[in-house]
């Protein structure tokens, strides 16, 4: 279902991964899923990472590019999206669509998606099929083809996923405003789906330039997990990927930092259908290398993951403030925010429900967690990974972000050890440090039929008129 | 002793396939590395086998193992949905579903959801049409004490006034969310349109008139009508012994009660007698995107023409599909366009839909209908027709990957009252299936005579070429729209 790609969080959900028994029961069981895989260097730059499961007769292949849209060329945002879309199109040997023929019509599948830092390409087939898929990801990492008409006709069919995602559902726009307004000065501040302006403004020739640039082997991690035979993918790898040529020019990378925030800045924006009015608060918060990344996580799974969870038990229960109400840490390469989005329940103004919000940021800072919220947190993300982990592709995502994001292919087995060693106080502490008022940037989201009234000062000039999406 | 992985199926079908695939692309090689190598020889798939016991209260259990991962989903189904909600009372069993997580005689709503949370799962209950769920899924080792909790809320909730109120005022809310979707409005729209007054043309989750109008009474009513042990289906699958799995449900649905009375016995529900299609607009003026669908009747599951219709509407849907190849992939006018055969225990619709800018709503209506058309009017060229076959047996094999989705697939055949043999034979079935049976179908059951458009959007950007492919369009503003009737329009005052 490539129409429904996208999903930034999907990312997120990978994030931690398991090793060692955490909650009593999962001790009784024994040692947890552990994923082994082997971890290859090629001469060429490459990496390729594999990891054996027979339990099913497919095979998952990945390919992870370290280029994202925070890598977008200047006046050119949503360029590594649309580049995400033409990587389907003509290729040195393979006519458009050509990848749907290799997966689809045998029985499997593929897709794609972009976020800020990387662009991850995939493919789950019949595992009689991993050597036409090694082929086929060598031909389009040597070279693309896309003619013109194949290349415009793919823009628009980005400008329709920007509208299903961004401009049909009511708050999408809201999830837009959160991307952009979040950084003033990494190139983060621009939303992965871009800008219809600077979509249009694309041309086959930067298609080339940033394939030059971005998709070569030493940008690149083939991650192959399912049925197959370590040797014979040895082989194959060797003669299909290892003969690409790296070239001799440096990789670009995004010094650019994001300052800190020092002050709290609000916004009000009125936008048209929005059945309930809704409000959202983001804070920034370190790279997801940090080590208050974990913390960070089980904050967030203790305030919103469940019924029981903080923010739905209050808010939406107790008080029914909100119709909905989520925390979401958006953990990133260089810089992470982390964001809060209330849809108010009817008859509620947005300041009872900024009030409501704020009084439980400020009880998780004034008292710590109890016990039992800490292990409930921890059992939640295991089992989530777990889950995630069924599935040779869903354990394909797990290991490439350790290895693409995290910097360390073993955190995949690790993590999970520095995850359940939070503690409450971890917890209390992270929420002080980053959750101040200095670091807080509120949205309150209206109804234009409330402009009238004389709110703030509305973004509505600076909202772009179409942007792109993110996945294929 | 296990009782298990019986099923053995060959995929033999796709090695013949990619080496025809290979074999046509192979004609234009320049070099070996020009024309993608050939497949290695197929391995074969083995699917889980269910095995099943009846408890002495009537309850069926129904269990499958697959031991690859620590998991283990369990679902317990109600047989009776939404489709038996009394037509003044739409939503009563989405209603009735959620309330059993608000309270039992033991817990509260807030320890319901801190018990099972803290299990690492979550209890999910909704009603669907022909079935009312209550599901988890939890690593193995927690599955007994997850039981406990969905045995404790399927047959012991207390549905207090406040917890009502509560979720009444939450289900409005989230209908007001909902129907900000344009491609909501339109399945919602679609419904009323094919099925009318008959219960498949209710909104499943109620309307703001028919939720404001359920009482406490017609929930308990509900609940002891249907939730009983006789009419209900217990299934788990994942990493759990079979012995083990069928102690656990003696344990915690043993002792559940069957009532004295017989199981409700009802009529099975009417089609309206073949209503004329319409052409229906839902005028959104501050719609971001149209969604536009063609809509009609489908067939029922147990129809003999299941695998043909699964395969037809493969043509049609999926990536490569003919609707998004003509509507996406040749004409950039959607992010995707697709169709869906929706086989419930009565007649259930046939769907097929695409968003697309206000702009070209009409242009996309036309290619929906032109493309289900040709579908009845040209037969389908096996090089075509094979891929697609591909497309549902790889789909069908992948859902059964999952503890989640086995239980699913399990728990549907069960409801629906079909062998569990059909696991082992679907491969068969859907290669079977040829090109003339396809065309055959979509002349009886797909044609485009009796299908209906409905277009939800901002409709001046594209009513004036909509009327002129069909003149005969209702236009319905968007705060005129009532889901109540097959009208779908709210009466004027009399004057």
């Amino acid at each position: 279902m490539k129409q429904q790609k996208f999903v930034r969080l999907f990312m997120l959900a990978a994030i931690f991964a398991i090793s060692l028994g955490c909650a009593e029961v999962l001790r009784a069981q024994g040692a947890l899923p552990k994923i082994s895989f082997r971890d290859r260097h090629l001469a060429n730059g490459m990496r390729v990472l594999s990891a054996v499961d027979h339990s099913s007769p497919t095979v998952a292949i990945q390919v992870w590019y370290h280029v994202g849209s925070k890598d977008d060329p200047v006046g050119r945002s949503g360029f590594a999206h649309l580049f995400e879309h033409i990587m389907f199109k003509a290729t040195k040997n393979m006519k458009s669509e050509m990848m749907d023929r290799l997966t689809e019509d045998v029985g499997g599948f593929n897709n794609a998606f972009t976020n800020p830092d990387v662009t991850v390409y995939y493919e789950v087939v019949p595992s009689n099929y991993l050597e036409t898929l090694l082929w086929a990801e060598a031909d389009r990492l040597s070279g693309l083809t896309v003619d013109e008409p194949n290349f415009k006709s793919e823009r628009s069919v980005v400008e329709e996923e920007y509208r299903q995602s961004y401009l049909a559902p009511p708050y999408g726009m809201l999830e837009y405003l959160i991307e952009q307004q979040s950084f003033i000065a990494h190139p983060y501040k621009r939303p992965t789906i871009g800008s219809i302006e600077d979509l249009d403004a694309a041309s086959l020739e930067n298609v080339r330039a940033f394939h030059n640039t971005f998709y070569r082997p030493d940008n690149a991690t083939l991650v192959v997990a399912g049925d197959f035979d370590p040797r014979q993918l040895d082989a194959w790898v060797d003669k299909y990927l290892a003969p690409i040529a790296k070239p001799s020019t440096a990789l670009p990378r995004v010094s650019i930092k994001e300052p800190e925030r020092t002050a709290e800045r609000r916004i009000t924006h009125f936008a048209p259908n929005v059945p309930l009015p809704a409000i959202a608060l983001t804070y920034l918060t370190p790279s997801e290398k940090d080590p208050d990344t974990a913390a960070l996580r089980v904050a967030a799974t203790i305030l919103s993951q469940g019924e029981s969870s903080r923010l739905y038990r209050s808010l939406i229960y107790e008080q029914q403030v909100a119709q909905s109400a989520d925390a979401t840490p958006d953990l990133r390469e260089d810089a992470s925010v982390f964001y809060f989005n209330l849809v108010l329940a009817s008859g509620k103004k947005p300041e009872e429900g900024e009030r409501a919000l704020l009084a439980e940021i400020a009880k998780m800072q004034n008292a710590p967690v109890t016990a039992a919220e800490l292990d409930k947190a921890k059992n939640q993300l295991v089992t989530n990974e777990v889950r995630q982990r069924e599935t040779s592709n869903g354990k394909a995502l797990s290991l490439g972000e350790a290895a693409v994001l995290f910097g360390d292919a073993n955190r995949v087995n690790t993590d999970l050890r520095q995850l359940q060693s939070v503690t409450a106080a971890d917890v209390q502490r992270v929420m002080k440090k980053y959750f101040t008022a200095a670091n807080r940037l509120v949205i309150y989201y209206l109804p234009k039929t409330e402009q009238a009234t004389g709110h703030l000062k509305s973004l509505e000039d600076q909202r772009p008129r179409v942007a792109g999406g993110q996945g294929r | 002793m296990r009782i298990n992985r019986v099923g053995n199926v060959a995929l033999i079908s796709l090695a013949l396939l990619i080496v025809l695939f290979v074999t046509s692309l192979g004609a234009k090689a320049q070099s070996p590395q020009a024309t993608p190598p050939p497949p290695a020889p197929p391995r074969s798939a083995q699917f889980p086998k269910p095995v099943e016991k009846t408890l002495a209260n009537g309850l069926r259990v129904i269990v499958v193992e697959r031991h690859g991962s620590p998991l283990v989903a369990a679902q317990l189904l109600v047989k009776n949905g939404a489709e038996v909600d009394p037509p003044e009372l739409a939503g009563l069993s989405n209603m009735t579903a959620d309330l059993l997580t608000k309270g039992t005689e033991k817990r509260s709503a807030t320890q319901i959801a801190e018990a099972i949370e803290a299990l690492g799962g979550s209890l999910d209950a909704s009603a669907r049409w022909d079935s009312s769920r209550v599901g988890v899924n939890v690593m193995s080792a927690r599955i007994g004490p997850a039981l406990e909790i969905l045995s404790d809320v399927l047959r012991r909730p207390t549905f207090k006034e406040d917890e009502i109120e509560r979720l009444r005022q939450q289900t409005l809310d989230d209908l007001t969310v909902e129907l900000g979707q344009p491609g909501s409005i339109a399945r919602y729209v679609a419904a009323r349109v094919i099925f009318g007054g008959a219960p498949y043309g209710q909104p499943l989750a109620g309307t703001p008139q028919s939720i404001a109008r359920i009482s406490r009474n017609d929930v308990v009513t509900y609940h002891r009508r249907f939730y009983r042990p006789d009419n209900a289906i217990l299934v788990l699958g994942g990493d759990l012994k079979s012995a083990n799995a069928f102690k656990l449900a003696q344990q915690y649905f043993g002792d559940w009660a069957k009532p004295s009375t017989p199981l409700p016995v009802l009529p099975p529900s009417k089609l309206p007698a073949s209503a004329s299609p319409r052409v229906v607009v839902i005028d959104k003026p501050d719609a971001g995107q149209a969604a536009v669908l063609l809509a009609r009747t489908g067939i029922q599951r147990k129809d003999p023409d299941y695998y043909r219709g699964l395969v037809a509407n493969s043509m049609l849907s999926g990536y490569s599909g003919r609707l998004n190849q003509e509507i996406r992939i040749k004409r950039g006018l959607s992010y995707g366009a697709g169709s869906t055969l929706d086989t419930r225990r009565e007649v259930g619709p046939f769907l097929a839909s695409a968003q697309t800018k206000n702009q070209s709503a009409a242009e996309v209506a036309a290619l929906l209908l032109s493309e289900i058309d040709r579908l009845s009017s040209a037969a389908v060229p096996d090089l075509e027709l094979t891929p697609r076959k591909a497309v549902v047996i790889g789909n069908f094999a992948r859902n059964l990957e999952t503890a989640s989705g086995l239980v699913a697939q399990v728990a549907s055949l069960a409801l629906y009252g079909i062998s569990f043999d059909e696991i082992n034979r679907y491969i068969t079935n859907v290669q079977g299936v040829t090109a003339s049976d396809v065309q055959k179908f979509a002349g009886t059951h797909l044609a485009v005579g009796n299908a209906s458009i409905i277009v939800v959007g901002n409709a001046k950007e594209f009513l004036p070429a909509l009327r002129k492919q069909f003149p005969q369009v209702e236009v319905i503003p968007v705060a005129e729209m009532d889901l109540n009737t097959a009208l779908l329009r709210i009466k004027q005052p009399s004057k």
